[in-house]
């Protein structure tokens, strides 16, 4: 034990040490982007959204296995407990909360000038936008994904077939629920990123979106009700549900595009010609910025 | 001055139709240097022309011996940049934001946050660190500015009109701790339209009008003038008299004469008007030119030459 403490002021410190490349600089970038969506390192209000959403995503699937685990069986009349009927629930949350990570991911980084500090570091900017697009993926497609490996696994709980026996046997269900989370987030993710590089404010960013997709719908029903099938090519929400569909080979829902007389594969490449523009638009846009 | 940090030859960039910058010549060494000019005179245009965020219409330039803007990357891992405008998100903390400036500079996330907690104890905010930056005060915010500049031990810093907005107190603070980076062996290039600053800070400067570069050298050479200044306890009429005599020109300011051109050695004009007129001195040397004095005469010279 000493009887004081001596405070020594140590300087300035030159680093000495290693140096990492823009792989670790695009890793920074995208860890950021995780712990800005979720509100962690922020005030507790900034987490009541995200951490609203993912439960009402997840809570519904966690509380059905739950008590599937206590009963010992999975009740097979809930229809909203199916693999391609659970989408139909985070498919809608995934809009909000796609609107509301993407707008937070690139507003206020330029709302608050620091672009200028992304710009005198050694990254370029499709570094930047790439990272905030991986951040933006791995929050999207965790929310879709993440219910359904619950929902896989408390099958497989309470199968006769035996645990290990459901899993190995009923591998569709995981790469196809994989590939229809992707479709949900190629559909709606690069609009909400064309949205959020130009809005000036986080909120309108993501209002903007949640609008236009969802006007989307009614707008396409009504040209294809009236004989303009091509109205059809236009149904923003519908076009991820078709591909989702056609991948799990389900029927959950007369969708827009196939009242329309579209196949599935229309669906898809509208989801790709938009996604492949909406990057362009974002990177050019950019571009000019900086 | 042991090094080059900066050079540029014929750099040349416009906005549109709007010429920012034209013809720019630099050779800057190691060491605080000044780039001074009015606004709009293309000094933050050539800060991002040397980061490699504009690239130039024509000329070359090079930083700590790397071109730009096709070494950008290289250049920008080893320079700091302090915006003037606003870059600090007001939800993070100091700490949070400062940390995460060096890990997009390279450095490990454990060693950033070493580093930033360090930093931010030399600009006097260790303390405030763990408070949201939304909460800083103007002169918090521009040490937390300077912070994230200097964090990942760049070899140059960049910094753009580092007082703005702050008053006199956090003006003399802030100059401080600018003044300090040398001592970090950390070179700076200063940005600023207030002359003092640069006069209090710099070792070299370099002075930009509408594009151009108007001087460029140490400032102790600038400083240097062949006039001298003489100011008396008497009226200076008789004094000012004897010296155009004798072929000097002069100018009278208040109680001070100004022997701004003279035949010969000046000082033995002065003394021997002095003798002439039996005139009493309260004050006698060499004229200092301050960076002020060098604007005004450019103007001076652009009147003349228009009219």
């Amino acid at each position: 034990m000493t009887d004081g403490g001596v405070v020594f002021d140590l300087g300035y410190r030159p680093h000495e040490g290693p140096r990492q490349g823009r792989m670790a600089v695009a890793w920074a970038v995208i860890r950021d982007g995780l712990r800005r969506v979720l509100g962690l390192r922020r005030r507790a209000r900034r987490k009541v959204m995200p951490w609203g959403l993912i439960s009402i995503a997840l809570l519904p699937v966690l509380f059905f296995v739950a008590i599937g685990v206590v009963i010992g069986e999975l009740a097979e009349d809930a229809e909203l407990f199916g693999h391609a009927q659970y989408f139909d629930l985070t498919g809608a949350i995934a809009l909000v909360f796609i609107a509301l990570a993407g707008a937070e991911l690139l507003v206020p980084d330029r709302e608050h000038g620091t672009l200028a500090v992304y710009a005198s570091r050694p990254l370029t900017t499709t570094d930047y936008l790439g990272a905030r697009t991986a951040a933006l993926a791995i929050l999207v497609l965790g929310f879709l994904y993440i219910p359904h490996i619950v929902l896989y696994l408390g099958e497989a709980w309470v199968s006769s077939e035996g645990f290990g026996s459901y899993l190995g046997g009923h591998l569709d269900d995981l790469w196809q629920t994989a590939v229809a989370s992707l479709a949900y987030f190629a559909a709606f993710a690069p609009i909400g990123m064309v949205v959020a590089s130009v809005a000036s404010r986080p909120a309108v960013a993501a209002g903007t979106l949640i609008g236009v997709v969802t006007i989307s719908g009614p707008a396409s029903a009504g040209l294809v009700d009236s004989g303009i099938d091509l109205g059809g090519l236009l149904a923003l929400q519908h076009h991820p549900g078709v591909v989702k569909d056609w991948v799990m080979d389900a029927n959950t829902h007369r969708w827009i595009p196939e009242r329309a007389g579209m196949d599935p594969i229309v669906s898809l490449v509208v989801v790709g010609l938009v996604a492949a523009a909406s990057a362009w638009f974002v990177l050019w846009r950019y571009r000019r910025l900086t | 001055m042991d090094h080059t940090v900066i050079e540029t030859s014929g750099l040349r960039f416009a906005y549109g139709d709007i010429v920012a910058l034209d013809g720019v010549d630099l050779h800057v060494p190691s060491g605080l240097t000044g780039l001074v000019g009015a606004n709009g005179a293309g000094k933050t245009t050539l800060i991002k022309l040397l980061l490699g965020i504009l690239s130039p219409a024509a000329g070359t330039a090079a930083v700590l011996g790397h071109p730009v803007p096709r070494a950008a990357l290289e250049i920008r891992s080893r320079v700091g940049y302090m915006p003037e405008g606003p870059c600090l998100p007001p939800d993070q903390t100091a700490a949070d934001f400062v940390g995460y400036s060096a890990e997009l500079a390279g450095m490990s996330t454990r060693v950033a946050r070493q580093r930033a907690s360090d930093v931010l104890a030399l600009v006097g905010l260790h303390e405030e660190r763990f408070r949201p930056i939304g909460s800083f005060s103007t002169g918090m915010l521009q040490r937390t500015k300077l912070a994230q500049a200097i964090v990942h031990d760049p070899d140059l810093v960049l910094l753009d009109e580092p007082t703005a907005g702050l008053d006199p107190e956090g003006r003399d603070e802030m100059l401080g701790l600018v003044t300090r980076l040398e001592d970090f062996g950390i070179d700076a290039l200063v940005s600023s339209h207030v002359l003092t600053d640069i006069e209090h800070t710099c070792s070299w400067v370099v002075m930009l009008d509408g594009g151009r570069v108007l001087r460029s050298g140490p400032l102790s050479e600038l400083e240097t003038s062949s006039e001298v200044e003489v100011e008396l306890l008497d009226d200076p009429a008789p004094f000012a008299a004897a010296l155009e005599r004798a072929g000097a020109t002069v100018v009278v300011e208040g109680r001070s004469v100004v022997v701004r051109h003279s035949e010969g050695d000046p000082f033995a004009l002065v003394r021997d008007a002095l003798v002439a007129c039996d005139a009493g001195v309260r004050r006698l040397g060499s004229r200092r030119t301050s960076l002020e004095d060098i604007f005004l005469a450019k103007d001076g010279d652009a009147g003349e030459g228009g009219s």
